[in-house]
């Protein structure tokens, strides 16, 4: 199918579709909104999609990669609309039927909001692609997940732009926070307790302070590890 | 009184030496002039330019040579930065002894001249930015450098009426400065700190409208101090402005008198 967006009046019968189907969990999927022209138009450039399975966020971080590709990055970061029409598209995968029913969670993980803070890094198909792009080949912490759910190490993460905006970041949290023998993250790094050298709360406040002392920008994961200090070693030295 | 010492071993340098002029456009193009003459400055140190916004994902960063070989941005387009209220930081950077380390800095520079896409010259201290809020129709968003007051971007006419409607003002700013004011406490900054970040000058703003002109109570620990210190602001705040009487005279079409 090619890809289109959603009009205003097309992401607010999406929403109306969202909140019946969670009053009413076998509610079928509108499919036929997706060539609807007077919910949806075209966009300026031709992409296509097809229907597949999109198990991890890696499945769909990949895939819409390739596919969105013909656009331009920021084309593609700001497209509410495009974001919002392709979940509609992948609905069976970001809010898969379980015995015929689903669990329709809060708007803002169908429904792209690039502007609001709070929001924009728990659209689930959107925060996939982005993850992708700004971790690159360090990007196993975050995209091994299911798609169908956002987890605490992204969430913690990409809400902060303070973190994703440093170049050597991604590396950086892949050497501390990789556990190598559980082929996921360390245990304990984004817990509500605090612990040394977790991710949750002692790296934004160590970052926080060295962002003020050194151009974070301008370093290497190499020099930015051996800012951290000591509380942060021990993972390193473990993974 | 809580003293705060600078450790972090930067400088900062005045904002009058660096100068910014936008041009409108699909991007935009900025023009910059830098002056580090006088500074007693590594000549090999990296400078840096960095253009964001309020709410931006991303810097744009350009880079503009070394401290004794400057290369200035001419016609610079400004690819990724989208908001009206573009603010840059410039960056002396130790690239040899201490890699990374800031040596000198100038945060918060506004473009002096600008096309209408960018807000330009000294800013007020609740710049006004239309947002995508959902049914919200006020936020305040406190960055590094400003607070925002943003408002939603679907109502028609709303940034104006947020300057000038009487209803708006009544309803929305005494809270805006009960607020502000009771987060500024919390940055724990001194008024005569030689700082312009948001809680310095609206310390300031509150001791301008204080009835007695009294100073900020300082220490995090004297919290009832400065919930009546800042009761005493927005009072002074509303009857500076005639918050009530300029709403009834709106509402009631009086003349907003007992």
């Amino acid at each position: 199918m090619i890809v289109r967006q959603f009009c205003d009046h097309g992401t607010k019968a999406f929403r109306e579709f969202l909140a019946t189907c969670r009053k009413d969990p076998t509610t079928p999927v509108p499919r036929a909104m997706l060539e609807d022209d007077s919910l949806t138009e075209p966009l300026p450039v031709s992409v296509e999609v097809t229907p597949r399975r999109l198990v991890t966020k890696a499945d769909a971080a990949n895939y819409l990669a390739s596919v969105l590709k013909p656009m331009s990055i920021h084309e593609v970061e700001e497209n509410a609309k495009l974001w919002t029409w392709l979940t509609l598209f992948f609905f069976d995968e970001v809010c898969p039927e379980r015995a015929g029913r689903r669990s329709v969670k809060n708007d803002y993980h169908y429904v792209f909001e690039p502007k609001n803070s709070r929001h924009f890094y728990r659209h689930l198909l959107f925060i996939s692609w982005r993850v992708l792009r700004v971790a690159g080949e360090h990007n196993r912490l975050f995209l091994g997940s299911s798609l169908s759910t956002l987890d605490k190490m992204t969430t913690e993460v990409m809400k902060r732009l303070f973190l994703t905006r440093i170049p050597c970041m991604f590396e950086v949290l892949d050497r501390l926070y990789w556990d190598k023998d559980r082929g996921k993250a360390r245990v304990g790094v984004v817990s509500q307790q605090v612990r040394p050298g977790d991710l949750r709360h002692r790296l934004p406040l160590r970052i926080h302070q060295l962002e003020k002392t050194y151009d974070l920008l301008s370093l290497d994961a190499d020099q930015l590890i051996d800012l951290l200090g000591d509380e942060f070693q021990q993972g390193h030295q473990e993974a | 009184m809580i003293k705060r010492v600078n450790f972090t071993g930067r400088h900062r340098i005045s904002r009058d030496r660096v100068q910014i002029e936008v041009f409108g456009g699909q991007p935009r193009k900025f023009n910059a002039t830098i002056n580090l003459q006088e500074i007693n400055l590594l000549p090999h140190a990296a400078v840096f330019l960095e253009a964001m916004c309020a709410r931006s994902t991303v810097i744009e960063r350009f880079e503009c040579g070394e401290v004794e070989n400057l290369r200035l941005p001419q016609n610079q387009p400004l690819n990724v930065i989208e908001g009206k209220n573009v603010f840059f930081t410039l960056k002396v950077v130790d690239r040899t002894d201490r890699f990374g380390r800031i040596l000198y800095i100038a945060e918060n520079i506004r473009p002096k001249d600008a096309g209408e896409q960018t807000a330009a010259g000294r800013r007020g201290i609740l710049p006004i930015e239309p947002k995508d809020l959902g049914e919200e129709v006020w936020q305040l968003e406190f960055m590094e450098q400003d607070v925002f007051l943003l408002v939603n971007k679907d109502v028609p006419g709303l940034v104006d009426r947020a300057r000038s409607d009487p209803l708006f003002y009544a309803a929305v700013y005494p809270e805006v400065v009960r607020r502000v004011l009771t987060k500024a406490f919390e940055e724990n900054v001194e008024i005569d700190d030689e700082d312009d970040r948001w809680p310095v000058m609206w310390l300031r703003f509150g001791k301008g409208l204080h009835p007695g002109r009294e100073d900020p109570p300082t220490g995090q620990d004297r919290k009832d101090e400065w919930e009546d210190w800042i009761e005493d602001v927005v009072k002074a705040f509303c009857e500076t402005h005639a918050v009530k009487s300029k709403y009834l005279a709106a509402t009631l079409g009086g003349n907003g008198g007992e």
